[in-house]
């Protein structure tokens, strides 16, 4: 079944992203799940949010498998460093990851300090849809396939 | 698990090419890359060692207007194929919405075709998933090699699950069979999330007909 998100959704998502990258100075962050779906982002327009969360996702499961190998039962957050950029990706839940991207003009620790309580927020919206989703019957909506040929042509 | 955004008007597919080592799974990807117009595709990201085997996986997103008034994103990956890799297969298989199977054609590598099969069946399993409940198509490549198995006895061994699914014969190093791949798995996912969103009542007849090779 698919996971779907209403406006209210995504303006919820977004106001909180905006207010991390406010605080934090970041010049970009992204919600995605761990089969690399984007559910939200911002400031992340001129890369591909769907490349940056499928290897965000990626490099967290790998990170989970690293910290499982050595005893620990997760590693809750992880961080690279680059010399004009960085990324610093936390789980918002078991399978939803938070990743802000931010200029070495920021602080690391500013980054840490409120990507926390947005990771937080961000697992309450979701929490809120998944209740929703199995106590309120969706409104019904049709989709309909917009294919009088291939879906995709060689050139 | 498709993911539905409203607000954007956006639906994100998930498609994971798998198959055993150097079956041709990132060739695919490599050949549509080339070949499609720009507008419908992002870049493809390959994470692969120094001998161009892919160690994590391949990733290229394409986009495409195949539902009224939504955009409709496919995440197109590949798995390493290789059999020390099998955690990270199943880490790509999460959420996946269809499947691309690319088996190798040549005779001796029919052992490893049914080991990666069964591996697929076994990691579905494992997230809770079944083959039966997914689409998915075979792609018998390799098609122009000396030594090969017919499509028959590749069927005898990979497509004998009941419900006989879709196979395409390719040489994907020569592009041939993977548009015809490519759009047979798109319209089988897109067919699946119309039915699995609209009861089945309002599914329509796409133009291609599924046809068993």
């Amino acid at each position: 079944m698919a996971f779907a998100l209403t406006h209210k959704d995504v303006h919820r998502l977004n106001r909180i992203l905006q207010d991390l990258l406010d605080r934090s100075e970041s010049t970009g962050c992204v919600v995605c799940d761990h089969s690399g779906y984007v559910l939200a982002q911002r400031g992340v327009d001129s890369q591909d949010p769907l490349v940056i969360s499928a290897l965000g996702a990626g490099v967290f499961a790998a990170s989970r498998e690293l910290a499982r190998i050595l005893g620990e039962d997760k590693f809750s957050a992880v961080f690279h460093q680059g010399e004009r950029k960085s990324i610093f990706i936390c789980a918002a839940s078991l399978d939803v990851l938070l990743v802000v991207i931010f200029s070495n003009e920021a602080s690391v620790g500013l980054v840490k300090l409120y990507a926390g309580p947005a990771a937080d927020a961000v697992r309450g919206v979701l929490e809120d849809v998944r209740i929703r989703e199995s106590t309120v019957q969706a409104p019904e909506h049709t989709f309909v396939l917009n294919l009088n040929e291939d879906v995709f042509v060689s050139q | 698990m498709s993911f539905i955004n409203y607000a954007t008007r956006e639906i994100q597919l998930k498609i994971v090419y798998y198959g055993c080592g150097l079956s041709g799974k990132t060739t695919n990807l490599q050949v549509i890359h080339e070949m499609i117009a720009d507008e419908a595709k992002g870049d493809l990201t390959s994470l692969a060692t120094s001998q161009d085997r892919t160690l994590f996986f391949d990733f290229m997103p394409l986009v495409a207007e195949a539902i009224k008034g939504f955009q409709t994103r496919f995440q197109m990956y590949t798995v390493p194929g290789q059999v020390m890799y099998n955690m990270t297969r199943r880490l790509v298989l999460r959420g996946v919405d269809g499947i691309v199977f690319v088996a190798d054609c040549q005779w001796d590598k029919m052992g490893e075709n049914v080991e990666s099969f069964d591996n697929l069946l076994e990691n579905l399993k494992l997230q809770g998933d079944t083959l039966d409940n997914l689409p998915y198509v075979l792609q018998y490549n390799k098609r122009d090699l000396p030594s090969i198995a017919p499509p028959n006895y590749l069927d005898f061994l990979l497509n004998n699950r009941g419900t006989r699914r879709p196979t395409v014969n390719a040489i994907a190093s020569k592009g041939v069979g993977v548009f015809e791949t490519l759009n047979l798995i798109a319209q089988l996912v897109l067919n699946s999330f119309i039915r699995k969103h609209s009861g089945g009542a309002r599914e329509q007849e796409t133009r291609k007909e599924m046809v068993l090779m």
